[in-house]
């Protein structure tokens, strides 16, 4: 029997460079996955800051028996961010795309397909398969029994599923941390980086809502899909994804895998969870095929 | 240039080619596309009509099966292709890998074209399209400015339509999950942005709220102007501040940038609103004709944000993403 | 600020009107809805399942309103006193000739929702399908008489006409007009 393989995401959130390599450092040591994502995914002005960090970090994870990925970025639009797109997918290391743009640039080698790619049902992902497609992170919203519909459809592919993290709901040409602070988007002062889990969006009667990251919209809840390993399988899935914040990783880690291998229950895993200060509840509702910001099933 | 205009109902689709519409775009009364809404969209039959009402005026259908088929239900989308080919549609507007498959497959006399709902924003992704599954025309992303449309089309050999008129999305479309975060329903899956049935309208402390399955999304006095139950177009607050956060509840009014998008390259202006009814089809649309013919004369620019002016939500219009300030 | 529309019936309509509280008005329109339905079956194949719904129209001009359950040829209108305290599944408000205008499509809903020239309440999926339904229907006042032919055309000139009068004595908006 295959085990449930644990992917770290990209970090979707503007850490700066001594961050990003403090954390990866920790990641190499201490945390329990088995395959690791970097890259800048959300916006491609914070590029020049990080670019230079990768290298260091990529080595670094490789050394600790880490597999490592590059995810490539949700929306490029300007000449340098396309470059970027075609540069990671030349530099042989096992690239996941978030959009079609760099579909032309993978020329047939295989590669991974992030959540940003819009896989609804088995023509897609057959479609995506065909050209080189190893393995697909379902978009956030798709509820599990979707995937697992289409998992069953197409066995050569392994399908995860975003398990961990606040949601990335959407994209914008327009960055809100800039609006927020009165900011225009082309002078914005990289003021994301204030809020290194996202800043919380109220509604007005007070109600714990979304999180704004840039030009990305989040959900202010944290997903928690936390099956054990024979649960997971049954669902189609191969890996489940764990979104990087800045509380303690290897605790997420860590609690994910007693689950998988059936050593705590639901209830256990998601009262683990909750004591490391999340910044929202713990939420599930799309998995189970209703709104996304419905609270964690404990039972 | 093309004037392309939305037709939610047979009326409207009748008021707009009567009105000077060059094409009409529409769908099925399903989860084909992205504007199902309760009693809106077109029967087999009634698509059949409109394009033989619309081909004996001399002017085009295209028909919008732009949402993600469901997974294991893929007869849905299939038909809706094979009843618009039968129907005599002049083209298809698609969003999904697996619709765009089967399309090119199974039905080569369909022109297809590539819905917004597919963000395809990169000369890459857009010769991708073009080459893989013989796309013709790609709708922009309502993201990107006049300069980044004409880059674009000098990079690209298809055809390109732009919104300049309607309701405005702030998230790039086909890539947003807010709508089924607060209510289990979404454009991508089912069809759907802030679905009516999960919007309830309350009065109290003083003002009305507005409300998204349970969310409070907007509150407006008595005799403020209300805007459209969507969720980006709500109130929240962040930061300390409260705010029309993603998008003031304002229309896209880009009739000034008709000449720009013109020598900007794009083929076929885009009007929103197949929500909307058949007397804001007919206004938009004639004073649209009237402005493009001005534009195309070299005629002084016609008052097209006074005319339409009662017509728009929240009563405000911009320009959107086409210029910079916007982001 | 909007300036909210004008269009409110004088006071003096207002009070010949309100003996129709006591007309068998609902009998009627409840016949004419029907014979309706029997004609142009496909508004209420628009409205579906949503025709079972209960919408109640409430003049604010007029001391009574109609509550009506579209479903077809088993379609219900019944006039209610304006103290009647029914629950509907959806209520609609606004001046008469207004809410006329919507019917025969003269006004764009939207627009006199976001100009909040009319109020709505309950459950917005029902009152959307509504909506569309009667927009695309097309509905003249021959149509709920049962005429047809040239008598038709003459009758809905007229009515119209003296609809346009209305609205121009009343301040209310006219068609096409914004505000």
């Amino acid at each position: 029997m295959t085990t449930i393989g644990l992917t770290l995401g990209p970090v979707l959130f503007n850490w700066n460079a001594d961050r990003l390599t403090d954390f990866y450092a920790r990641v190499a040591d201490e945390v329990d996955v088995d395959r690791v994502h970097v890259g800048e995914v959300v916006c491609g002005k914070r590029m020049p800051f990080t670019d230079k960090v990768w290298p260091a970090v990529i080595e670094r994870l490789q050394a600790a028996g880490k597999e490592v990925v590059l995810s490539t970025l949700a929306l490029p639009y300007n000449p340098r961010e396309r470059q970027s797109v075609r540069d990671i997918c030349d530099m042989g290391v096992l690239t996941e795309i978030n959009d079609v743009t760099a579909l032309p640039a993978l020329s047939g080698r295989p590669f991974l397909v992030g959540p940003f790619v819009n896989v609804y049902n088995e023509g897609a992902a057959r479609f995506l398969a065909m050209r080189g497609g190893v393995g697909i992170c379902a978009p956030v919203e798709l509820p599990l029994a979707s995937v697992t519909t289409i998992a069953g459809l197409c066995p050569d592919v392994a399908f995860e599923l975003f398990a961990f993290g606040r949601l990335p709901l959407a994209l914008s040409g327009r960055c809100y941390h800039a609006r927020i602070h009165g900011l225009h988007k082309d002078s914005c002062q990289f003021i994301c980086d204030r809020d290194p889990d996202g800043l919380a969006v109220d509604t007005l009667d007070g109600q714990k809502f979304l999180a704004v990251n840039g030009i990305q919209t989040m959900s202010h809840g944290v997903t928690a899909f936390c099956p054990t390993a024979e649960e997971a399988r049954a669902a189609g899935l191969a890996r489940l994804r764990l979104s990087p914040h800045t509380f303690d990783m290897t605790a997420v880690a860590a609690t994910f895998r007693r689950r998988l291998a059936g050593a705590i229950d639901r209830a256990e895993a998601h009262a683990a969870l909750k004591a490391l200060g999340l910044p929202g509840e713990l939420v599930d509702g799309f998995t189970r095929g209703v709104a996304g910001s419905a609270l964690a099933e404990s039972a | 240039m093309e004037l392309v205009c939305p037709a939610g109902t047979p009326a409207a689709l009748r008021a707009a080619v009567d009105a000077g519409a060059d094409s009409v775009y529409c769908g099925f009364r399903n989860e084909t596309n992205a504007r199902n809404f309760p009693g809106l969209n077109f029967s087999d039959a009634e698509m059949a009509e409109g394009v033989a009402y619309a081909h004996a005026h001399g002017a085009r259908v295209l028909v919008a099966i732009n949402t993600f088929a469901k997974a294991g239900a893929m007869k849905s989308w299939a038909d809706a292709l094979a009843v618009a080919d039968q129907a005599g549609a002049d083209a298809v507007i698609l969003a999904d890998l697996a619709v765009l498959d089967h399309a090119a497959r199974h039905h080569p006399r369909l022109k297809l074209h590539l819905s917004v709902q597919a963000a395809a924003a990169t000369p890459e992704a857009i010769k991708f399209y073009a080459d893989t599954f013989g796309v013709r025309r790609v709708v922009m992303p309502r993201v990107l400015s006049v300069e980044e449309i004409a880059k674009l089309n000098a990079a690209i050999d298809v055809e390109t339509e732009a919104f300049v008129f309607g309701g405005l999305c702030p998230m790039t479309e086909g890539r947003c999950a807010l709508s089924s975060y607060a209510t289990g329903k979404s454009p991508n899956l089912t069809g759907v942005c802030s679905p009516p049935e999960h919007v309830a309208y309350s009065n109290d402390r003083d003002s009305t709220a507005t409300r998204l399955n349970g969310f409070t999304i907007d509150r407006f006095g008595r005799d403020e102007a209300a805007g459209y139950p969507t969720l980006c177009k709500g109130r929240f607050v962040a930061g300390g501040k409260t705010s029309y956060l993603f998008e003031d509840p304002v229309s896209l009014n880009a009739a000034s940038l008709i000449a720009a998008l013109s020598k900007a390259g794009v083929t076929a202006l885009k009007i929103e609103g197949r929500q909307r009814g058949k007397g804001y089809v007919a206004e938009v649309v004639k004073t649209f004709r009237a402005a493009v013919e001005a534009v195309e004369a070299g005629r002084d620019e016609v008052e097209v944000g006074r005319l339409l002016a009662g017509l728009v939500e929240g009563g405000r219009q911009t320009s959107g993403a086409y210029k910079k300030t916007w982001r | 600020m909007v300036e909210r529309f004008k269009g409110e019936l004088p006071a003096i309509v207002r009070f010949l009107a309100f003996p129709a509280a006591f007309l068998p008005l609902g009998q009627a329109l409840t016949f004419a809805v029907r014979r309706f339905a029997r004609r142009k079956p496909a508004m209420f194949d628009r409205l579906g399942d949503y025709g079972r719904c209960s919408f109640l129209i409430a003049p604010t001009d007029l001391d009574f309103a109609f509550l009506v359950v579209p479903d077809g040829a088993r379609a219900e209108v019944r006039t209610l006193t304006r103290r009647h305290g029914v629950e509907a599944d959806v209520t609609v408000k606004g001046p008469l000739l207004v809410l006329l205008g919507l019917l025969d499509g003269t006004f764009d809903g939207d627009a006199l929702f976001f100009n909040r020239t009319i109020d709505v309440a309950g459950r917005t999926d029902a009152l959307v399908a509504f909506r569309n339904a009667i927009e695309d229907a097309e509905l003249k006042p021959s149509d709920f008489v049962g005429l047809k032919g040239e008598i038709a055309g003459l009758l809905d000139k007229w009515v119209f006409r003296g609809l346009d009068m209305a609205r121009r004595l009343t301040g209310a908006p006219m068609g096409g007009e914004a505000r």
